[in-house]
């Protein structure tokens, strides 16, 4: 009976170690998109600055680079160069920047300090955020030329992991 | 929210709308204090994205309201609490609610449990059949110590006195 016991006791504490242990690696804030693989959800808002609608229907036969983003969240000024100067190298290439939670003066402060290099969309009530499922900024969807998302980026993006998720789009 | 649509229309502002994820809406609009109640019961059960655990309705975070805004507004259009709950699930995935379905390897969180109440109340069932054994070794032992020296020693002198 102890020896049961023991095997019984050692079974369930080991799988219980082995699932904390695979947690360990895991980022707790990492959500798997369901959106990936699926068409992108359909958005028009207006630009901060200009004011023009940017309907994204439009920017089909292109691939697109939607980036969420706030003038509040800390690794959007560390990745804010990178997509300045790969929106300037990559004319072939759409990107968009997408602000939620913010507001018009503090993104045009932001904008004027840091550069800009495409259009910057206002999402006044975080709808297109929730839409594609964003859980924080920074995040970036690459959307191939038929308007599906092939990738989603969390965190701030580097040369290298940009244009990793871009060749997805280009496939 | 009527004239917040033709505003927006005016602008050609569009936002994805959970009738794109979902289908039209298939229940009653609801309006006032049930709005409202349904609206916390409905928030409790999704998850805060950018919180430790939290649900919408807990959290004070700019992201939950924006979601809980969201859950009210597709109340207040007739949607069901199925239709509400699937819009976030195919926004976000399964880890959006905090209930998890019953299906993959999220059914051992439903599972798991029962095993272990079943397992629990065999091993008490077990342990019970042999304690029902066990008096008659216990009734017999002060037989087998009744001659023991020191209680006849203790029985003498209780008896002297």
């Amino acid at each position: 009976m102890n020896r049961t016991v023991l095997i019984i006791g050692i079974i369930i504490v080991g799988a219980i170690v082995f699932i904390l242990f695979a947690g360990l690696g895991k980022d707790p804030q990492h959500i798997d998109s369901p959106l990936v693989g699926r068409q992108a959800p359909p958005f028009a808002l207006r630009a901060v600055g200009t004011g023009e609608t940017i309907d994204l229907e439009s920017l089909r036969g292109k691939p697109v680079i939607v980036n969420f983003w706030a003038t509040w969240c800390g690794p959007c000024f560390e990745e804010h160069p990178t997509l300045v100067a790969n929106a300037r190298n990559l004319p072939n290439v759409q990107f968009v920047g997408i602000v939620f939670n913010d507001t018009d003066d503090k993104i045009m402060r932001f904008l004027a300090e840091r550069g800009s290099a495409y259009p910057t969309l206002l999402d006044a009530n975080g709808k297109t955020a929730i839409a594609y499922g964003v859980g924080g900024v920074p995040e970036t969807f690459f959307i191939n030329p038929a308007g599906k998302i092939v990738a989603k980026f969390e965190g701030p993006l580097s040369t290298e992991t940009l244009q990793e998720n871009l060749a997805k789009a280009l496939r | 929210m009527i004239a917040t649509f033709f505003l927006l229309a005016l602008m050609q502002i569009k936002v994805p709308d959970a009738a794109q994820f979902v289908g039209a809406p298939q229940g009653t609009p609801l309006t006032g204090p049930q709005l409202e109640r349904r609206t916390m019961e409905i928030s409790s059960e999704l998850r805060c994205p950018v919180c430790q655990g939290l649900a919408i309705g807990d959290s004070p975070s700019q992201m939950a309201a924006n979601m809980k805004a969201q859950v009210r507004e597709l109340l207040e259009r007739g949607y069901t609490e199925q239709q509400i709950l699937s819009y976030f699930e195919k926004s976000y995935g399964q880890f959006v609610l905090l209930k998890p379905k019953f299906q993959g390897v999220n059914a051992l969180v439903w599972i798991l449990p029962v095993l272990a109440l079943a397992a629990g109340f065999v091993l008490v069932v077990t342990k019970a059949k042999k304690l029902e054994t066990a008096p008659e070794k216990v009734a017999a032992a002060p037989e087998e110590t009744a001659e023991d020296p020191y209680l006849a020693r203790v029985r003498e002198m209780v008896e002297k006195q």
